[in-house]
């Protein structure tokens, strides 16, 4: 409650990115999460020597487990909040959102590391990867294909590269041997950044519709009330609602916990976006629904209705609520709502993938149930983005905060490190590398 | 308004790019239909002739070099369904309430005309051959992503769940054989001829010829793999229903090339993301000088180094 009051009585201004000082990284809650993730690791050996048969749930009849549904093509969607806040930045001149663009970025790259890593443990003739470089074999119209490119590509890429300004930036300031490379490389990265950042925001497009596309190919053996032509144009869309959620729920969670000052200007600004997204979005589903003549399947198709009705809802409620200033001023119903929204987005970028996807048999129903195995390492590659996603927060300039806190983090860290020299501050400072030089 | 040589180029890159998005998004579709090879190979499998002896099924583990798959009792080589131990299987359908009514069906792959599972795979490890029309696997390109199982309506591609060097096995219409001038295993020992291998379109026509000579022998007098999701070239007679011998309905125009048709004219050619990217980096250039202009003044009064 603290953050609120202060957020009522004072009109904060988020203005760059400051690290959170003087929080411990080995807490209780990291060293569970750190352990399992280990766990994780540990089974993915176990994985590798026993095969895919041994280690999973999976069968001829469902040959696509959680490591690829959820974890590629559900969970890379919370991670796309960058392409819509970015694109909302820079294109269409939203500048209050460049101060969460840091958070989101760092989301997105640790999110996408993991999908990577998802990717990894399933594939099973790893070997074989090294296709990718073989032109002549590729097959350019495989939704697969393109998913195996391009998100590589955007994560190791234009995300990595638009995650290192922190990195410099510390450098810059607390580490006085690597200065010199970062004078360097800043007028670099200032010349090719457009050239990146545009890269960042054409890729996730591409791969996150063709992670739609997937399901395509498997025609009628997906319900139809999710399988539609429209289906790579709905999962792209998707994508970006539930990754502006994303970053404001996890703005907010850290802003809550480590009682930070919460900008509600900017916080406005990402619910708009996020509601400018959602409501077109639920009526282009209905109506695709409605022009393929699938109205009753909506009601009368017993579990899969209420799974359908349930997205529906978790997108439709909470996006309402947050229309009122009431709901979206308070850190508590926004941090819900957003939270809420995430599920439903999720739902939806997994239901076709599991529990509307029947293969066709007769008299033999495929079912498929995730290991255990599966399940820790699955949860395994989420806690390493968590871990690394803390270690990152508490130690670089990543969560946007008041000007004020930034002095604040000055003497902190000249009480508590008088051997940094905090030359940074200084006019005169003759190293100060410019984005205008 | 003068016009400098850079204006004009501008201009007519520009309107390049937009006549290549033009003409891959927005022109008209050209219907596509899947045309089987010139030389299709097929098989006709008349499920009324078929007398279950499971030869078919010994043979072609025989012919390929599969370890007979005798998991269930031990003892008989008996699989219950298509596993990574068998390419063809004969299987039985016997109706409920004791009317008498059984029937049986082959299960192997249709080798499509349009086939799923090559559309679907990354990097043409399922590759269908440009004379004979055969559906077939190399190993050196596949990575294990099992999207071909996904994607297979008729769920053939099988998996080989449980070793390190895990294939995908099919039936590839023992193309070795095919190489030396003789017909598939199973078709070659077939005792009553229920199943027979011949080109396509002569199969087609025999599949016809029998259709006329009892017209009500067959489930709705028509050939199974004529026109199921663009035709396949394992065709099929049967006297029960098609769905009741796991034969899924699939309506003509159901073929890969017609789901994807969306996503094939957004990436022809690479026009319209090239488009979007290069739209967006010229916005991108301008409004960076922009906002950077203003990051410069913040700089100046707060004496920190501006962030991205």
């Amino acid at each position: 409650m603290n953050s609120q009051t202060h957020s009522d009585l004072t009109v904060v201004r988020w203005q760059r990115g400051v690290p959170v000082f003087g929080m411990p990284i080995w807490t209780k809650n990291f060293i569970f999460l750190a352990a399992l993730a280990l766990t994780g690791y540990v089974l993915v050996i176990y994985r590798q020597v026993f095969g895919l048969g041994a280690a999973t749930g999976l069968s001829d009849g469902f040959p696509w487990g959680i490591w690829k549904t959820f974890n590629v093509m559900t969970l890379t969607a919370l991670g796309s909040g960058s392409f819509p806040i970015g694109i909302a930045a820079w294109i269409f001149h939203r500048r209050k959102l460049h101060a969460v663009m840091r958070v989101t970025l760092l989301i997105s790259f640790l999110v996408y590391l993991t999908g990577l890593l998802a990717i990894a443990v399933d594939v099973s003739r790893p070997w074989n990867v090294y296709n990718l470089l073989s032109v002549f074999r590729w097959n350019t119209t495989s939704p697969m294909w393109e998913v195996l490119w391009c998100m590589p590509l955007y994560c190791l890429f234009p995300l990595f590269l638009e995650n290192t300004p922190p990195i410099l930036e510390q450098w810059y300031y607390f580490f006085p041997p690597g200065r010199g490379l970062v004078v360097w490389l800043v007028p670099i990265i200032r010349k090719t950044y457009p050239y990146v950042v545009a890269l960042a925001y054409t890729l996730p497009i591409l791969h996150q519709s063709a992670l739609g596309a997937l399901m395509l190919l498997t025609g009628n053996q997906v319900f139809p009330l999710w399988q539609t032509p429209l289906l790579p144009l709905l999962y792209v869309w998707a994508a970006a609602f539930i990754g502006v959620a994303t970053t404001i729920a996890s703005v907010l969670l850290c802003c809550l916990t480590w009682k930070r000052p919460i900008d509600q200007s900017i916080m406005d600004e990402l619910v708009r976006l996020m509601n400018w997204l959602i409501f077109p979005w639920l009526a282009l589903r209905l109506l695709d629904i409605l022009v393929r003549g699938r109205f009753l399947m909506m009601f009368n198709s017993g579990l899969l209705s209420l799974l359908f009705w349930g997205e529906m809802l978790f997108l439709f409620v909470p996006a309402f609520y947050l229309r009122q200033e009431k709901y979206r001023n308070n850190a508590y119903t926004l941090f819900r709502n957003c939270f809420l929204i995430v599920l439903g987005g999720m739902a939806y970028r997994f239901d076709p993938t599991t529990f509307a996807y029947r293969p066709w048999r007769i008299g033999i129903i495929a079912y498929y149930t995730p290991s255990v195995v599966e399940i820790v390492i699955s949860l395994s590659f989420i806690c390493t983005c968590i871990c690394l996603f803390l270690i990152a927060v508490k130690r670089l300039p990543i969560l946007p905060a008041p000007l004020q806190q930034w002095y604040g983090m000055e003497s902190y860290y000249r009480n508590f490190y008088p051997y940094i020299q905090m030359s940074g501050y200084a006019n005169t400072d003759q190293h100060r590398p410019s984005y205008a030089d | 308004m003068s016009l400098t040589r850079r204006d004009v180029l501008k201009l007519a890159s520009m309107g390049g790019a937009a006549a290549a998005v033009g003409e891959a998004v927005i022109s008209p579709a050209q219907e596509h239909i899947p045309t089987p090879p010139r030389d299709a190979v097929g098989m006709l499998y008349d499920s009324t002739k078929c007398i279950g002896c499971k030869s078919c099924v010994v043979a072609c583990a025989d012919a390929n070099g599969l370890n007979p798959d005798t998991r269930v009792d031990h003892l008989h080589q008996a699989p219950n369904d298509l596993n990574s131990f068998t390419k063809n299987i004969i299987k039985l359908y016997k109706r409920k309430g004791g009317s008498g009514q059984f029937a049986f069906v082959k299960r192997q792959c249709m080798h499509c005309v349009d086939p799923f599972c090559v559309s679907a795979c990354p990097f043409h490890a399922l590759e269908k051959d440009k004379v004979t029309g055969v559906v077939s696997w190399t190993a050196e390109k596949c990575i294990g992503c099992r999207y071909c199982q996904l994607a297979c309506p008729y769920q053939i591609p099988k998996f080989d769940w449980d070793a390190f060097n895990a294939k995908i096995v099919k039936c590839e219409f023992c193309k070795e054989r095919l190489a030396a001038g003789k017909e598939p295993a199973c078709t070659f020992v077939c005792p009553p001829k229920a199943v027979i291998f011949g080109r396509r379109d002569v199969l087609l026509k025999e599949a016809h010829r029998r259709i006329e000579q009892h017209p009500d022998k067959y489930f709705e007098s028509r050939v199974y793999g004529e026109k199921e999701a663009g035709g396949t070239q394992v065709l099929y007679l049967a006297g029960v229903n098609y769905d009741l011998l796991g034969l899924p309905h699939l309506s003509p125009d159901e073929h890969p090339s017609n789901w994807l048709r969306w996503q094939e004219r957004v990436l022809k050619y690479f026009a319209l993301p090239a488009a979007i990217y290069v739209g967006m980096v010229s916005f991108l250039r301008e409004n960076f000088r922009e906002h950077e202009a203003e990051m410069d003044e913040e700089h100046k009064k707060t004496g920190l180094m501006p962030q991205l």
